[in-house]
Order: structure tokens, then sequence, then C-alpha cells
């Protein structure tokens, strides 16, 4: 996979840098303790800045899914399935990938990370069936 | 909730419409489409380009500015100009704009236009333009998950989890329109569809088949806004813009929206409605954004014209059809008619309020609803309440 290279920024870099050692990590406010994703600056409960790293248990339910039928980017290879997970600790927010089980995806299943490494500076995540 | 705007509803009209054909390969510049569309705008409105002080549109890097068109129309002074970053999210705030500037006097007479060869030079559906650039793409793009069909199939499929829509209601909806394109003497698609056609067509991203998504396509279309008093004047009935609103959205991926399956529209509604002080049962006609099938069916009820949830069934039950009471995209939408981003669901509203789309008239409509898409992929949302003068 990876047709399209991450353009990391300011804010999401250590995101990356923490998925490329296998620890799926979010930030915590330090005011009020939401956590929060993707990484930025600002809480957006209480807008104050200062955040840490906590590292959460890579888990989460199948909200949705799309089988593609076509390589929406190049360097991709149809058809290929993209999940849309509801990450476990980290309420309302959802995250993407490609699906790493050997059948379809079902609703509300629970799901884990499966991390895949493109190469030494780039690491996915991807969803596997399964706690 | 706002008080009902007294200072703005009704203040302003839109005056004329304006179309260049819609082509797979218009051949021309956008630039150009921009100049014919607003030109045609402003003969339908009997007014001469002397007489524009403002002109208004939105694109996202695929379109000409005002700042182009103007002196390309040997308009050297505009008091008044706006080029909005966006898509269709924020086709409808254009226009709102614009009566803004109108109904407090900072310009006249506004021609808002979009023009756009979305098929032969950039296509939005993931091929010949790059990348988007936004912080989220980051975490979507490497999975290969990055074109509106795409982000639109996978809200598609969380309402099909949680309410049972079927991937009949998309496909009836499509036919339902294609049903009003055959009357559009400017629709691209006019060639009746059936249900067993949709079903047979192929694979875009699942649930999405092709006969789901809506037709690239190059074109452009204005509309002419100015105060309602000197609409009346001029040579066609004045359209009143009763209410205009802006709304916010959520990607998904920011944690604002914990519930996929509800858009922007159900917040931005309420204050639309009271802005224009009418309820959905009011309206009776509405141009519904309609990139894909689904987006018309997630609009069905977050402006309330039937229970949540139940967007499919109410398709299916023929409401929508003309005849119904509540015919939907008399112009046979960006899925049969074309794809201007917006605009063409303006212009069509106006002629179904003037009394002049032919053989698609709804009988004595007197209340449009038109919107914008409705608040996923860019954060964002508008629409219009139109009024017979
Ligand atoms: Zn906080």
């Amino acid at each position: 996979m990876a047709g399209y290279r991450p353009e990391r920024d300011r804010d999401s870099r250590e995101w990356w840098e923490r998925i490329g050692r296998g620890e799926f990590a979010v930030q915590v406010c330090d005011a009020c303790g939401t956590a929060r994703f993707p990484a930025r600056a600002f809480c957006a409960r209480c807008r104050t800045e200062g955040a840490h790293w906590r590292e959460v248990a890579p888990e989460g339910v199948v909200e949705s899914w799309i089988v593609n039928h076509q390589p929406f980017v190049p360097g991709l290879r149809a058809p290929y399935v993209v999940v849309m997970v509801r990450l476990a600790e980290v309420p309302g927010c959802f995250v993407y990938g490609n699906w790493r089980g050997l059948r379809p995806p079902e609703h509300g299943e629970r799901v884990t990370a499966s991390y895949t490494r493109v190469d030494a500076d780039l690491t996915l995540v991807d969803w596997r069936p399964g706690p | 909730m706002p008080k009902r705007l007294l200072a703005f509803s009704d203040q302003t009209a839109i005056a004329g419409v304006g179309y260049t054909p819609f082509a797979k390969n218009s051949g021309v510049s956008t630039l150009t489409l921009a100049c014919r569309a607003v030109l045609a705008a402003l003969d339908d409105a009997g007014l001469s380009v002397d007489e524009v002080d403002g002109l208004a549109t939105h694109r996202v890097g695929d379109s000409a500015a005002p700042t182009l068109v103007g002196p390309a129309l040997g308009l050297m002074d505009l008091s008044w100009h706006l080029d909005q970053f966006g898509g269709g999210s924020v086709s409808h705030a254009v226009v709102g704009q614009a009566a803004l500037a109108v109904a407090t006097g900072m310009a006249e007479t506004v021609v808002c236009y979009r023009a756009i060869n979305a098929r032969s030079e950039f296509r939005m559906g993931g091929t010949g333009r790059g990348v988007p650039v936004s912080p989220e793409v980051q975490y979507q793009a490497p999975y290969g998950y990055v074109a509106p069909p795409q982000q639109y199939a996978m809200y598609a499929r969380a309402h099909m989890l949680k309410y049972g829509t079927k991937a009949e209601h998309f496909g009836l909806l499509a036919v339902t329109q294609r049903a009003n394109a055959a009357k559009n003497p400017r629709a691209l698609m006019r060639t009746p569809i059936t249900l067993d056609d949709y079903l047979a067509g192929r694979w875009i991203a699942e649930p999405f088949r092709l006969l789901d998504c809506c037709l690239e396509t190059d074109g452009a279309c204005a509309v002419v806004v100015t105060t309602a008093e000197r609409a009346r004047a001029l040579r066609r009935p004045p359209v009143l813009i009763s209410a205009a609103a802006w709304g916010g959205g959520t990607t998904h991926l920011s944690g604002a929206g914990a519930d996929p399956t509800v858009t922007a529209a159900a917040a931005l509604a309420p204050r639309l409605y009271a802005q224009a002080g009418i309820g959905p049962g009011d309206v009776d006609v509405a141009e519904l954004y309609d990139c894909f099938t689904y987006s018309v069916i997630v609009q069905l009820e977050d402006y309330g014209f039937c229970a949540k949830g139940e967007g499919g069934p109410y398709v299916a039950s023929g409401a929508t059809a003309a005849g119904g009471p509540l015919p939907v995209n008399t112009h046979g939408g960006f899925l049969s008619e074309g794809y201007v981003h917006g605009m063409n669901h303006i212009a069509e509203a106006v002629s179904q309020l003037r009394g002049d789309a032919g053989e698609r008239q709804v009988p004595g409509a007197e209340v449009a609803l038109s919107t914008a898409q409705p608040g996923y992929i860019l954060p964002a949302t508008s629409a219009l309440i139109l009024r017979r003068a």
C-alpha cells in the first residue's frame, strides 16, 4: 500500500514517530484531561494549549467500510477495503485504515490496530478483527 | 435561535439566471465559461454589463476569480467582490454573501457565478488533480481514502447499517431524478433509467455504484442578485431571497461529530426556516445538493421533511418525484443535469418560482429550498430559501 506518503506537519510529527515505534498514543489535555486526535495545539473543550501523550489501547469498533473498485490513489491495487473505526478510548473520534481481515468487516465488531511497516521512515495503521 | 432578520429577509432578489451549455469538454477556459454565464444572466435580467458593481464566486483553485472576470468584461472598478475558497459546501454561501452586500448597499448588482471544467481539466473524483490540502488528509490518503465518492460511500454505509437504508432507495432516487432530467433540455443525461439499470451499474466504491455518482461536468452558471425593489422593475418576475444560512460540519476525524449519519444541515435548518418564517411543510420544491444519491436522502431527514432514518423509504414512496408532495431536483440534479457545484440548483429553483420551468414546472410553486453540500468532508454548509415575489 502507501501510494501516497503522509505529509507530516508540526502538529502531527510526533504521532507518526510514535506509530513508527509501534506505540498508539493520543494527546491528552493537561488542564482538563480530554483526549484528542488528530494531534493539534489546542484542546477544543477548554481552549488551552499544553498536552501530554498517552498510550491508549489501539482498539475500536467498526462504524463503516467501503470496498474500492478503482485505485483512487496512484500505486494502489483495486479492490481494497478502507474501514472507519470508532476509537475505544477517544470519545467521538474516528480513524481510518486498510482492512487486514480475511473476510469482510462487520458492523460494530471489535478491531485492533495492525502496523504495516512500509519502509524505515513510514509505518501505517491498519485494522484487523478481534481484540 | 436567531430572530427573523427583518433587515435581510426578502430585501434582495435574484433577477436573472444564465448558463453555458453543459458538456464533457467545453473546449474553452474557465474564464471564458465565466464570462459567458455572467453575460447570459445579465441578458436574462435585462441589465447591461456596465450596471454590474459586484462579482462573486467560489472555487478550489480550479476557476477564474472575480478579479480576472471583471477586467475581462471591462469592469475596472467593482465596488464589491468575493472569491470564496471551497467547493459545493459554499455554493449557496456565495449567493448569501452577495445578498448581504446588496442588502447593506455595498453593491447594487452582483453577479454570482461558478465556472468549471470539472470533466476535461479538474476532476473532483480523484484523477487529474492533487490530493487536497488539509492536515487531516495525512491520516486518510495513505490508505487510498481521498476522493468524495469514497467518503460519501463510507457515510452512506453507516446510514444503511444504522437505519436499514437500502441500495434500492439510492437507486429509486437516481431513477426519479433521471425522469426529471428527461424533461430538461439542458440536462446531459436524458435517457430514462430503471432500478435494474441502477443495480447493474459497476461498483465505484461499495456501497456506491456508477449511478450513485454525479456527472463531472464542464460548464458555468450565474445568477444576478440585486435589491428586491430594483428587481421588481426588471424584465423577469423577481425571486426573493427569504433566508440565507451558513453552517458548520465535521470531517469525522476531529472528534466533533459522534454520529456520521447526521449532517450539519440538521443544525442549520432551524435557523434557516426561522429566518424565512416558515417550516419544511411550506416548501413547494427542493433542489438538494446531490453529489451522490445518499446526500439527498440524508438532507431530506436533516431539513425535516421526514423522520431521521426515513429518507430512503420517503424517496421510495414517490414523495420526491414530479407530482409528489415535495418534488426534489426537478432539473435532474448533478446526477443527471450536470454538476456545476450548486449554482445550477439555485438557478433551477429560480426557474420554478418564476414559473418558466416548462415541462418540469411544479404547479404553483411559491417557496423553494436550495442547498449546498451538507457539511461532510469540508466542515461547512450553506442554504437558501427563495420565494416568489
Ligand atoms: Zn482541555
